[in-house]
């Protein structure tokens, strides 16, 4: 058995597994309350990356950092090195957001094989499910999962079983999905100056990736898709809990640019 | 900036797609190659295609579809009828009929809501397919629907008949095997929960009794008259038990995931004698293949045994490096054939001897 089974793919589908017998075995459940688990679990880590990302804005908009950004424009190499200097003198860290972004990344691929491994609709995957079972309980009086929520089948694509109207399937999970997905990413993503090369690149990330997950969402498994939009909840939550959210990202960008013009913040369009 | 948009839009487009296409699983094969055989053509459902190979040389005769449709895939072992008639039921959720002759299509069933995992039973008048939908459906030899029948789960299995009672033994990963009406598609009876999903087919005893295996780690006796439980034996260390057993001479002989093989007397179900996975070398997926006094079964490990009725290892065959094999043996003009997975050839002949006769490696 590989290092990735060991660690993470067997604790999480034994965990899955666990948490559907004690809910009802109802399995749309399980992948909710496992997913607020786990975001639980890794709170820490994604507290973590919430700070090291404000106090990296919040040095980004001081005086000092504009100055030298003009100071340097045309010198890419002493603009680094200046930029490096400050981060230690700030005693912020370039990687403090990306670290934990990383350490979540493998929880967040092992949740999503394990749901879809859980899930086990073919014989080849009912067959690799039997090797990651623990022995202490009894997995073989659960098996098959029982795929129905709602009017879901999760081992399905929504547009394989969904409500079908006049023909055309109702994309009803995908929405959410792409809904969810843009909240989470406008709530949490700070205002940025137009004119930023990195800032119109997190704009067009923040208009295609909820569509791209919609896509996802529609085209797999639903029961990633159910996955998908309690993760998105969940991190809102976290990050209201901490204080975090910014309503007025939802205001389209102009008019916020314009209470800002009005305001004396610089803009460009 | 209108670049940048389209340009992003393009990256995420081919991102998608290539997700898409991992996660379709048309061409990744999903399951194992269904296998059956007459006089003179071997019949092996493998993914895209069906392939008729002549049993002489191991050449093809014919392929379903001839160009392979990533829409349609097949695993279940197909079935031929008296007139000639190849059913196979396919992940696309339609029953097909070929003509076992020249491979043409003679018609589908479309009417499944899920994929046809389990292989149909053809009896001189009827096809009953099992599928993933939970049901099972009777058609005439015409593919025209005759009765639904519903369970509450999923079959995997093929089910079997039982002319004394014009009815049908129908496991189901429900953990229960249903008796059904052949005629009708009444329930006769059901059997109690049986601890574990079912997905081999019975074996049917000479004293009318049922043998069941489950994934509880079981192998049950039950009364074909009622479902009810006469016995049951325990594996090793719970293995669980994926083929339904093989009955000879009042022996019953099967495998188990943790690869135990096992001779239990069908009478008492006591155990005559067992083989350990060190002597066996991976999982025992596939039912054996009792000819005489031989035994042959296939281990996950692409190995190909053959057993005396005492247990003792006559010789083995390893299929080629990498080979996985879950398909169960079959028998024809005393070859004994192999599908495994994951090398080239789909089909191999052994006499048996154990000296590989021919290999079927299926064209590009």
């Amino acid at each position: 058995m590989d290092i990735w089974s060991t660690l993470i793919l067997d604790p999480m589908i034994n965990s899955l597994i666990w948490i559907y017998s004690g809910l009802a075995q109802n399995f749309g459940l399980a992948i909710i309350v496992f997913t607020i688990l786990v975001r639980l679990i890794t709170y820490p880590l994604t507290a973590s990356q919430i700070k090291s990302t404000k106090a990296m804005q919040d040095m980004q908009k001081s005086k000092k950092w504009q100055d030298m950004q003009k100071k340097h424009k045309g010198d890419r190499e002493k603009l680094a090195q200046e930029q490096m200097k400050l981060y230690k003198e700030e005693g912020v860290s370039p990687f403090g957001s990306c670290l934990p972004t990383l350490i979540q990344f493998p929880v967040i691929i092992g949740l999503y094989q394990s749901i879809i491994r859980a899930l086990a609709v073919t014989p080849i995957q009912l067959l690799g499910l039997t090797r990651h079972l623990y022995p202490f309980y009894n997995a073989a009086a659960l098996i098959p999962l029982n795929n129905y929520f709602l009017w879901l089948d999760l081992s399905l694509p929504e547009k394989d079983y969904g409500i079908t109207v006049a023909g055309f399937t109702l994309p009803i999970l995908a929405v959410l999905v792409v809904a969810t997905t843009f909240l989470q990413s406008r709530l949490m993503t700070p205002p940025t100056a137009t004119g930023d090369q990195g800032a119109n690149m997190g704009r067009m990330m923040n208009l295609y990736m909820p569509l791209f997950m919609g896509y996802l969402a529609y085209s797999f498994p639903s029961g990633l898709a159910l996955y998908f939009v309690t993760s998105n909840v969940v991190g809102v939550l976290q990050y209201g809990i901490m204080g975090r959210l910014d309503w007025r990202n939802l205001i389209p960008a102009r008019f916020t640019s314009e209470s800002k013009t009005s305001s004396g913040s610089k803009t460009s369009k | 900036m209108r670049h940048k948009h389209l340009l992003f839009l393009l990256v995420f487009f081919a991102i998608a797609v290539t997700l898409s296409a991992c996660a379709g699983a048309a061409t990744t094969a999903t399951s194992w190659p269904g296998l059956t055989v007459d006089d003179e053509y071997a019949y092996v459902a493998y993914n895209t295609q069906v392939y008729a190979v002549d049993l002489v040389n191991g050449t093809e005769r014919w392929r379903y579809p001839a160009e392979a449709d990533n829409n349609i895939t097949f695993y279940a072992d197909p079935s031929l009828s008296e007139d000639g008639q190849l059913v196979v039921g396919s992940y696309d959720y339609n029953l097909y009929s070929l003509n076992a002759e020249s491979g043409t299509q003679n018609w589908v069933f479309p009417e499944a809501e899920n994929r046809y995992i389990a292989s149909s039973l053809v009896a001189a008048e009827n096809v009953f397919s099992p599928a993933a939908d939970e049901k099972l459906y009777s058609l005439d030899l015409n593919g025209r629907l005759q009765w639904t029948f519903s369970s509450e789960g999923e079959a995997w299995a093929k089910p079997i008949s039982d002319d004394n009672c014009d009815c049908l033994y129908l496991p189901t990963m429900d953990h229960s095997v249903y008796a059904v009406d052949a005629q009708t598609g009444t329930q006769i009876w059901r059997s109690p929960k049986l601890g574990g999903a079912i997905v081999g087919t019975p074996a049917y005893g000479e004293d009318s009794a049922l043998y069941v295996g489950t994934f509880g780690g079981k192998l049950f006796k039950l009364s074909s008259r009622d479902g009810s439980i006469l016995g049951e034996y325990s594996t090793a260390d719970g293995g669980w038990i994926w083929s339904g057993p093989t009955i000879s001479d009042g022996v019953l002989y099967f495998g188990d995931l943790n690869g135990y093989f096992y001779a239990v007397d069908a009478n008492d179900l006591s155990e005559l004698w067992k083989l350990s996975p060190e002597q066996l070398d991976g999982e025992i997926v596939g039912s054996p293949l009792v000819i005489d006094d031989s035994i042959y079964i296939t281990t996950e490990a692409g190995i190909l045994f053959k057993l005396d009725t005492t247990g003792k290892i006559v010789w083995s065959q390893t299929i080629g490096d990498g080979a996985k094999i879950y398909t169960s043996p079959r028998s024809a003009n005393d070859l004994i054939l192999v599908a495994p997975i994951q090398v080239d050839e789909l089909l191999v002949a052994y006499n048996q001897d154990g000296v590989r006769q021919w290999a079927f490696i299926p064209a590009e």
